[in-house]
């Protein structure tokens, strides 16, 4: 005979706490980490400020994608 | 011998570095935080070679690069938010060593506090609207016209039913917006996403970020269903709750 082991469904508060958050699609984060997000420009950090983010997401993605299409137009 | 700098994730107020013991860092490093005046910046140290200006110019070019350290970006921030309240940084700012790192504590002290004070408590729920295909011609359309003039007559009305249509579906988008925005602490509209990036047909209206009390996320996502009944001819969807990416930005404050 079976019998379901309800300590199995408990979880811990700390467990519970460390647990993953749901994950977000790669096109959602790349639009936050890449044009959201706290800046600390400053000569100290290497950092991206002077670089066109946007452009270079794009460039990124789209070429990615279109190397993958088929039948590119 | 390569030069490291040190990779920053996140700032955190009250952050247990024992907390993210466990947390993998960017390219096999690991965790650590660096305190100043009350902040905690996560950080962990990376190749200046792969992360150096040069290396980031090129790297940002390479998808499979770009993902690998957005996820993992992802991950330590995801973790941190689980734990305190954090302001996400921006991918790969890096600085030279933890006194850099310190420094920019101190610079930005005030705007950072002001930054966790808004999210502090809250997540950002992404709510996406897009525009539903319209339906296929009927039956009348496809038949060939009379003459030129029932055609052009013909064609005029279709122009005329689509541009009704785009502007109805963007006043939807809109009174999305303000009902969604009316019921969170903030919401931005961030721009819509090329169809060749979410690999979707529908167009995208409205791709809105929200921040919203952690408590009251069952009831943001109740209200979005609401909004999607109550509008059959747009596609709502929602997403989170995520970390406060698009509220944790200084030049808000």
């Amino acid at each position: 005979m079976t019998s379901t082991a309800p300590e199995t469904r408990t979880r811990t508060h700390a467990e519970s706490r460390a647990e993953r958050l749901p994950e977000i699609a790669l096109v959602d984060l790349l639009d936050r980490l890449l044009g959201t997000g706290v800046v600390l420009a400053g000569d100290v950090v290497i950092s991206l400020a002077g670089v066109d983010l946007v452009q270079v997401r794009l460039h990124a993605l789209i070429t990615s994608i279109r190397s993958d299409m088929v039948e590119p137009r | 011998m390569t030069e490291t700098g040190r990779y920053l994730y996140a700032i955190a107020r009250g952050l247990d570095p024992q907390a993210l013991t466990d947390v993998p860092a960017l390219a096999g490093g690991h965790l650590e935080v660096v305190e100043h005046r009350g902040l905690g910046a996560v950080v962990s140290s990376v190749d200046l070679d792969e992360y150096g200006e040069e290396g980031l110019r090129r790297n940002l070019e390479n998808l499979p690069w770009l993902e690998e350290v957005a996820r993992g970006h992802d991950t330590v921030v995801q973790a941190t938010a689980t734990q305190a309240p954090t302001a996400p940084l921006r991918l790969a700012t890096i600085c030279l060593d933890d006194d850099g790192v310190r420094e920019r504590l101190d610079a930005w002290h005030d705007a950072l506090e002001q930054v966790l004070d808004r999210v502090e408590g809250r997540m950002e729920w992404s709510v996406k609207v897009y525009a539903r295909p319209r339906p296929a011609p009927a039956a009348e359309a496809t038949r060939p016209a009379a003459s030129g003039a029932a055609y052009l007559q013909r064609k005029k009305a279709e122009t005329e039913a689509r541009q009704a249509d785009e502007s109805s579906t963007a006043m939807i988008a809109d009174e999305v917006h303000e009902s969604l925005a009316a019921r969170s602490v903030a919401g931005r509209r961030l721009p819509p996403q090329d169809p060749r990036l979410t690999g979707r047909s529908e167009r995208m209206l409205h791709n809105g970020a929200y921040l919203v009390e952690v408590d009251e996320g069952v009831a943001f996502s109740a209200l979005v269903d609401e909004l999607a009944t109550a509008h059959p001819e747009v596609v709502i969807e929602v997403h989170g709750p995520w970390p406060p990416y698009s509220f944790a930005t200084l030049e808000q404050t």
